[in-house]
């Protein structure tokens, strides 16, 4: 047995090991959901066709879908970066309606400032926003070991209350027929980096978020404590690791995360505090992250496959009539079987 | 040759690719103490496993006065007359002894059920064997020599004429060591037949009539003890793995001719006490020193405290009394990083629970504690050059069976998850050394290894507080020796040679006379 270097086949066979149950997972499940579509009474192919290459065919529908990928990839880094220490941050919605609020706010306030001052301020407004938001939960954690699980989803709750009353309360807007705030100062607004169709900066400021997260999980000092704790929390606090702590900044690190989320869709995309701005997203990257297996890296991939599913889910609404649910389906059922798989290496004692 | 009592021929057994039984033979004759010696991971338990049928071999026969049977469990095993006494029991800690050894005999076990009869038929059978106990007492305030001597009249009690003991000398002190073989003595000389599991020779040389060695999972060799040496066993328990001529396990303490010098205390400790899981005093008034250049041994019954000791040395615990400093640092609850970077090294008892990072890569777990300080720190950054460096050397030196660096620990076995600890204990820097059982475990090769190691760092001025259930590697090993028991310290012995039974009557509660 030799225990030397690594030969290239080898490392070869253990990429192709790990990727395969994705392949696998994804295959059966556009198998299943086929046999639904073909059972309804769709054309599978034209379905399948429509999923997967609407995102392709047309300038229009590959910006949308790099638009969805950028709040899909922070809401899923906001669920996987605690996720390294070992914690379950299910506030990334709430992290990300605190950041909205916080962007809004800052925006509305100093509306008037020059967009080299405003535009840093409004981002900075939305991370603190979103890492104060996920603190509560982080300190009830701490102080009180009440599990984050808990907490988190109950700050959700609490966030739907808070941007009602900022948006019907605070700052409304009267012409709008649903809450809705002004909008924040043009100098808040993120510049677009395509101009037609429009791709606003949040893309380039996700794929920075990205970089930080990597390097920072890897390379890092405090990286390298997030990944002793959520390899085993006993052994890094006996080697003089403050594991409460470090459970904590995870949190913050998640919310801060989520909170640009929030902040990107003010900035980038509504230009004022929405109600239901924060769309399905939290559920879109828990399941995001779960396909990555928590594996920061591989999350933008995942994300901008999922981001490719999503923009073909409403073209498959529009052109084939069949509902978006689909895909909804389908990518449940591709997390199932990536699950699955891994359940079925631990049965072979792998 | 006749029919053997018991008779295992080609036994097999795997457990997915470890090949825990090659082809192996045993066999036993009626009246005899049958030593089955080897190294950690021989194959010693799964082969007794399959005799008392709680493992079914994938190939071999096993044949008891001359019928072939099957053993498909340990209800079978005892209708043939087997018993078998492993070396975690399992036992009722707040009912008495009797209830105990009668549990699962009687129809109903009820506060009303009359044991007088029972309670006759103990004493009658711990009057015959010599294991003294009084039927009455509660398991949960015995010691473990007593509870030990309980499980095998548990097992007498079936009436089975053929009784197995997997390493049954752990946790005794000498005097219940020497009591123990006395009983088996008794037991063989009326008519019953023993297998006796260990890893020492000594004991082999002690009490068996008989051995069989096994490495490996295979047969090495079965010889009667008047026809074979210490030397004859160690080779055969060691193969070519090891050079016993210069093995410092095998070869023992050689004194040196002058006595050894130390540096300044190291360790200083007084009147400690740390609060245990359960809320009362785990560790209540120490006081011992430990300094430079020496080996402090501290022997004890697992359970006195020694984890809860080690474990409020490192800032692990709250300090309920008393002081400590380690490496010149106040000892304090959550000073575990200050003393780590000031040059402490810690091998804790349960290395899976609390030194392995199974999620993380083997270069993770190699710079776990190291990771906060100069080489490896730089600023807010690791150089992760250096580590992989680093660690493929001591994957290298420490020989882990690893396909990298990179590579997840989950992916290891048990023996590379140990050589993993020893190295990143081993290859930084340290002033002191805190080990708890560092030995436990290990194949012979390792724990050799793990010796020299101790030895190496006592030759660089490296204060070494060992704590040890094994009072042979302590006796082997220790300038000082002292012995820990329901918290406290005993007495400690000032230089060697140390007389195990003086040792044995702290560890059993007994302080040692003033000298
Ligand atoms: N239940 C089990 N599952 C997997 N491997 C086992 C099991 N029991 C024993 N082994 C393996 O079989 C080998 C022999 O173990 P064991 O019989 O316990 O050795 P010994 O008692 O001589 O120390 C070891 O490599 C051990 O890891
Ligand atoms: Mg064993």
């Amino acid at each position: 047995m030799t225990t030397g270097v690594l030969s290239p086949t080898g490392r070869i066979r253990s990429w192709t090991r790990a990727v395969f149950p994705y392949v696998l997972a994804i295959l059966v499940a556009f198998a299943v959901a086929g046999a639904f579509i073909g059972s309804m009474g769709f054309n599978v192919l034209r379905a399948y066709e429509t999923i997967l290459f609407t995102s392709f065919r047309t300038p229009y529908g590959f910006i949308q879908t790099l638009t969805k990928f950028v709040p899909l990839t922070l809401q899923a880094l906001a669920f996987t970066v605690p996720l390294t220490a070992g914690k379950f941050n299910i506030g990334g919605e709430g992290q990300l309606i605190a950041g909205a609020i916080g962007a809004s706010v800052v925006g509305i306030l100093l509306a008037g400032l020059p967009g080299v001052l405003l535009l840093p301020l409004v981002l900075l407004g939305s991370v603190i926003a979103g890492a104060l938001w996920a603190a509560i939960p982080g300190w009830l954690l701490y102080r009180f070991r009440i599990s984050e699980v808990l907490t988190t989803v109950l700050m959700n709750f609490i966030s739907f209350s808070l941007i009602n009353y900022v948006a019907t309360e605070m700052w409304p807007d009267p012409a709008a027929g649903h809450p809705t705030t002004v909008p924040i100062g043009k100098g808040g607004m993120l510049p677009n980096i395509i101009a037609r169709p429009p791709l606003h900066m949040g893309f380039l400021l996700t794929i920075l978020a990205v970089a930080f997260v990597y390097i920072y999980t890897t390379r890092s000092v405090g990286g390298y404590e997030l990944v002793a704790t959520g390899a085993n929390p006993r052994a890094a606090h006996v080697y003089g690791i403050d594991v409460r702590k470090l459970s904590v900044l995870a949190l913050v690190l998640g919310g801060a995360l989520g909170g640009l989320s929030g902040g990107i869709e003010v900035a980038g995309v509504h230009h004022r505090l929405i109600e239901g701005l924060q769309s399905n997203y939290l559920a879109l990257g828990i399941l995001t992250g779960l396909i990555a297996k928590g594996n920061n890296l591989a999350v933008p991939f995942v994300a901008f496959f999922i981001a490719i599913l999503e923009v073909g889910a409403s073209a498959l609404q529009r052109t084939m009539m069949i509902p978006g649910e689909m895909v909804i389906i389908v990518e449940a059922l591709i997390v199932l079987f990536v699950l699955l798989s891994d359940v079925v290496k631990v049965g072979e004692g792998a | 040759m006749g029919t053997h009592l018991v008779s295992m021929q080609g036994i097999r057994k795997t457990f997915g690719d470890v090949v825990a039984l090659d082809n192996v033979d045993f066999h036993l004759e009626k009246g005899e103490i049958h030593g089955l010696l080897g190294g950690n991971g021989a194959g010693k338990t799964t082969l007794m496993n399959v005799l008392y049928g709680l493992y079914q071999p994938d190939a071999g026969k096993i044949y008891i006065r001359g019928q072939e049977v099957r053993i498909r469990s340990p209800r079978d095993a005892l209708a043939h007359g087997i018993g078998m006494v492993h070396q975690h029991f399992l036992q009722v800690p707040p009912f008495t002894v009797v209830e105990n050894i009668v549990l699962g005999t009687l129809p109903k076990l009820r506060a009303t059920t009359h044991l007088e009869e029972e309670i006759g038929k103990i004493r009658a059978l711990a009057e015959r064997f010599g294991l003294e106990v009084d039927p009455l007492a509660r398991v949960e305030d015995l010691p473990v020599g007593v509870r030990q001597r309980v499980e095998i009249l548990k097992v007498l009690y079936r009436g089975v004429d053929i009784l197995i003991l997997d390493e049954p000398t752990t946790n005794l002190t000498p005097q219940e060591v020497d009591a123990l073989f006395q009983s088996l003595r008794f037991m063989v000389d009326q008519g019953l037949s023993v297998v006796f599991i260990t890893h020492k020779i000594r004991e082999v040389m002690a009490v068996c009539d008989r051995v069989t060695v096994l490495r490996d999972g295979r047969n090495v060799f079965t010889v009667s003890l008047k026809e074979t040496d210490e030397e004859t066993l160690v080779r055969g328990m060691v193969g070519e793995q090891l050079d016993v001529a210069t093995s410092f396990l095998f070869s023992g303490r050689r004194e040196e001719a002058r006595p050894r010098s130390f540096g300044p205390p190291r360790v200083e400790v007084e009147d400690f006490a740390v609060m245990g899981d359960d809320g009362t005093l785990a560790v209540d008034g120490c006081t011992f020193h430990v300094r430079a250049g020496e080996i402090f041994g501290l022997a004890g019954v697992a359970g006195n405290g020694q984890r809860e000791l080690a474990e409020g040395l490192m800032g692990l615990r709250a300090v309920a009394r008393g002081r400590a400093h380690v490496n010149g640092i106040p000892v304090q609850e959550g000073a575990t990083r200050e003393i780590l970077n000031s040059g402490v090294a810690y091998i804790p008892e349960d290395r899976l629970e609390d030194g392995f990072l199974p999620r993380a890569s083997v270069a993770h777990n190699l710079i776990l504690g190291y990771h906060t300080r100069p080489p490896y720190r730089k600023g807010w950054f690791l150089d992760w050059r250096l580590v992989f460096q680093t660690a493929w050397d001591l994957i290298r030196e420490y020989n882990i069976r690893t396909r990298g660096p990179h590579d997840i620990a989950a992916n290891l076995s048990g023996g590379n998850i140990q050589r993993l600890m020893l190295a990143r204990a081993f290859a930084h820097p340290m002033k002191v050394l805190i080990a708890h059982n560092p030995t436990r475990g290990l194949d012979i090769p390792s724990m050799e290894f793990v010796y020299r190691k101790l030895l190496e760092q006592r030759a660089q001025g490296v204060a070494i507080l060992l704590i040890s259930e094994d009072l042979d590697e302590l006796l082997l090993l220790s300038d000082r020796l002292g012995a820990m028991y329901e918290g406290r310290i005993l007495g400690i012995l000032e230089h060697p040679p140390f007389d195990k039974y003086v040792i044995g009557r702290m560890m059993a509660g007994i302080p040692a006379e003033t000298r």
